[in-house]
């Protein structure tokens, strides 16, 4: 019978290195394959805890709402220090209590609010206010506006200046959940750019909460021009009358964003005594903004006011003197064109336009 | 004898606060975290009160209502949801429930609502 015997040094340079490349690779794969496994176990290891941790903890709480016999203090004691070992399970316990503190309210609510002080995540998120990963202020931010508790101001007011937009958005919502009185006291120290989304966000917090609506005329003046516009657009959407002498002085203003929203919001709120100032701007005024103008003539304006600005519609671009000649049609039937948007005879009907348009101004 | 409550609900927190304080006012309290449970529960067992939600898997809460209302026109029904809509609310009494709880919820006023509905 052979016997098995190998001897290396016998063996091609090519089946040395294959041999190494195979011990290499299965290595490899053992290692990846061991690593699945690990990984696999510890999250079902962690799964289990989480749920077992869950199942005690609203055991817990339950006890804690509706059993008038037990010793709160002392329940509260055990279970902090029988269950809570890891900042894994302060993370659990704390989305329970996000939970439920949706589900209740009344009586019930306070005492879930008596739970997260007496088991510490109170503390433990102030610890992640102050880290320095981003995710965690937004995590501890989150859970504090969603409980409506109040966390020292010099904490929360760096978020607000935060580059982080998540951040930014949750120190935002923070202080509309929390502050009774003043629900918008942050926007005086904003400094960067209150984003479209931040709005929408805080316009339908305002009206779903029961909160005072603050008089917005406070920040119109912020150097932060998209504050100012927000301002202006919360003006016209809660009514607030007794602004409408800042809103014109808005037309004036630098920023060709809070002017637009100006003539918007003066236009929406049909103040016509808005016009004349509009049109002694036109001529500086953008194509975007121009275009406005024309609308808010059409809405609050006569055919005279439109009439007025015929010596500058000529220099600009053919939309905006479309335009224009759509609005014109509006007041004056007897303008010649008929159909400028119909395509076969558009470029009669435009020629047509302009001819009378320049009769117009030259008053023939 | 207990009156014996058939609550339909598939939150789990939601459950087990409802349950223990159910129990606590001394009722027998029968769990079901889904529609289908609960439509089998309604054909073996009977129920002095069902608090049903309304958006459940399965079988969502309205055809437990309309079931429970072809069976047995006795029987009170409290809904328990996260609506707040109107029309939802005005379509459950149009069907013939007999309190309409949104959450979140005080659980003592939910206790006097059982208490109440159970006593007409």
């Amino acid at each position: 019978m052979p016997t098995l015997y190998f001897n290396l040094e016998d063996w091609s340079l090519i089946l040395k290195i294959n041999l190494i490349l195979s011990l290499i690779f299965s290595c490899i794969a053992l290692f990846f394959v061991s690593l699945v496994l690990y990984l696999r176990i510890r999250k079902n290891i962690k799964e289990s805890h989480r749920k077992h941790l869950e199942a005690r903890f609203i055991d817990f709480v339950n006890a804690f709402l509706f059993d008038e016999t037990i010793n709160k203090s002392k329940a509260l004691g055990d279970f902090k220090y029988s269950y809570i070992k890891s900042s894994y399970d302060h993370k659990i316990l704390i989305k329970q209590i996000l939970i439920f503190d949706e589900n209740l309210k009344g009586e019930s609510s306070l005492l879930i609010k008596e739970i997260f002080y007496g088991l510490g995540l109170y503390k433990f998120l102030l610890e992640d206010l102050q880290g320095y990963r981003w995710y965690y202020k937004a995590r501890a931010m989150f859970a504090f506006s969603k409980l409506g508790i109040e966390v020292p101001e010099n904490y929360v007011y760096p978020l607000l200046q935060s580059k982080r937009v998540e951040l930014r958005q949750h120190a935002i919502l923070y202080f509309l959940n929390t502050s009774k009185t003043d629900p918008l006291v942050f926007l005086d120290n904003l400094e960067g750019r209150l984003t479209l989304w931040q709005q929408v966000l805080i316009e339908n917090s305002l009206k779903s909460f029961e909160v005072e609506i603050p008089d917005f005329a406070r920040w119109l003046d912020h150097h932060e021009d998209s504050i100012v516009v927000f301002c202006i657009k919360m003006i016209l959407s809660f009514n607030q009358f007794q602004n409408i002498p800042l809103l014109v002085d808005c037309l004036d203003h630098d920023a060709e964003e809070v002017r637009y929203q100006a003539i918007q919001s003066l236009q929406t709120m049909e103040v016509s005594e808005a016009l004349q100032l509009m049109l002694t701007h036109f001529p500086e005024e953008t194509a975007q903004n121009k275009r406005s103008i024309l609308y808010a003539i059409k809405k609050m304006g006569t055919y005279k006011d439109l009439q007025t600005l015929v010596p500058h519609i000529h220099k600009e671009d053919e939309n905006l003197q479309v335009d224009f000649y759509k609005i014109s049609r509006c007041f004056e039937d007897q303008i010649p064109v008929k159909s400028l948007l119909n395509i076969e005879t558009l470029s009669k009907d435009w020629e047509d336009f302009q001819e009378y348009s320049m009769q117009q101004s030259i008053g023939a | 004898m207990s009156k014996r409550i058939l609550v339909i609900e598939d939150n789990p927190m939601v459950v087990k606060s409802l349950e223990f304080k159910l129990k606590k006012d001394g009722y027998t309290v029968v769990l079901a975290e889904d529609g289908r449970v609960a439509m089998q529960l309604l054909k073996d067992q009977e129920f002095d009160l069902v608090l049903t939600d309304l958006m459940l898997p399965f079988v969502n809460g309205n055809e437990i209502i309309e079931h429970i209302k072809n069976v047995n026109q006795e029987v009170p029904i409290i809904v328990l949801s996260t609506s707040t809509q109107e029309d939802i609310i005005t379509d459950a009494f149009e069907m013939g429930v007999d309190d309409f709880i949104t959450k979140p919820f005080s659980p003592s006023e939910l206790s006097l609502r059982v208490k109440r509905t159970l006593a007409k």
